[in-house]
């Protein structure tokens, strides 16, 4: 008791830098790792079909239709493609970066209709979108198949 | 010029002042990029992955419909600014007034690059989105972004 009085009547407690700066660069590396495993939001981007008013003739593009399964099997032009459970779709891949490669040695537009059953998963079309994201196909329409 | 003195006078020595100076301005650049980003969606929803969808463009003017998707139910429900649309009709009056606005703040005339931003959750069916994207297109806006997350 008395070791403590005579330290609190003796001196000024005075600011330490150091703990200070102990402290800030847990604080900054505690940030640090946070900002590695932050999530970002991203965006896909397609377009809804619509009437615009031409007045020139207009071209006649091969349009390439892909459609999910409810169970969410993805078919390219009627054609399966990978399995319903596959979030690559590395077939699908493929076969899209050869179409896009051959629509652009045509100087052809690429345009691609991506149909979806009504009960299909939302997050199978996004998986569908990001695989049409990886190879560069931008003229994207999404609808939604009619219900029976 | 006498406090910026120490050039050439004597050693070089370790600066406290300014090392704190740094490392407070790293600490909040770190802070500021960890925080933006999460605020801004909507906790009830989790956003679908997709790793190479592009980085999202704050620069245009925008609505945000949140589609939640309720399992038990089954049942999906549409918000646009935190406000909750049953109908239909009323969330393409709400897109129609949204669409207005950032016209005005942009430009007088009619804005091209407005566009809906749809931020569906990842369990949610694909005629729950298409239910949105009617909504979009009944009020005249052609351009519809998904929103995703780069990982789980």
């Amino acid at each position: 008791m008395r070791r403590f009085e005579q330290n609190v009547n003796e001196g000024s407690l005075g600011f330490q830098i150091a703990p200070m700066i102990d402290v800030v660069f847990v604080i900054m590396l505690f940030f640090m790792v946070m900002a590695g495993s932050v999530q970002v939001e991203r965006e896909l981007n397609s377009q809804l079909p619509g009437n615009a008013e031409t007045s020139g003739a207009t071209d006649f593009v091969d349009e390439q239709v892909i459609t999910i399964a409810e169970n969410g099997e993805v078919s390219l032009n009627d054609e399966p493609m990978d399995s319903p459970t596959s979030r690559e779709l590395p077939r699908f891949r493929d076969t899209l970066g050869r179409l896009k490669k051959a629509s652009d040695q045509a100087k052809a537009p690429c345009l691609v209709t991506v149909v979806s059953e009504p009960n299909a998963k939302y997050a199978r079309t996004i998986d569908v979108l990001d695989a049409l994201a990886v190879v560069g196909i931008s003229n994207v329409t999404f609808t939604v198949g009619e219900e029976e | 010029m006498a406090g910026g003195g120490g050039g050439g006078e004597g050693e070089p020595e370790f600066q406290i002042a300014p090392m704190i100076d740094v490392l407070l301005v790293l600490l909040i650049f770190f802070m500021s990029i960890t925080t933006t980003q999460v605020l801004k969606v909507d906790k009830a929803i989790s956003l679908p992955v997709a790793p190479n969808a592009i980085k999202k463009d704050t620069s245009r003017s925008e609505a945000v419909i949140n589609v939640r998707w309720d399992a038990a139910k089954k049942k999906a429900t549409y918000l646009m600014d935190e406000k909750e649309y049953r109908d239909m009709p009323d969330l393409t009056k709400a897109i129609v007034s949204t669409k207005k606005a950032g016209e005005a703040r942009v430009t007088k005339s009619e804005n091209p690059t407005f566009r809906v931003v749809i931020r569906g959750d990842r369990e949610a069916t694909a005629r729950s989105v298409s239910r949105a994207m009617n909504a979009a297109a009944e009020a005249g806006v052609s351009d519809i972004s998904f929103s995703s997350v780069n990982k789980d």
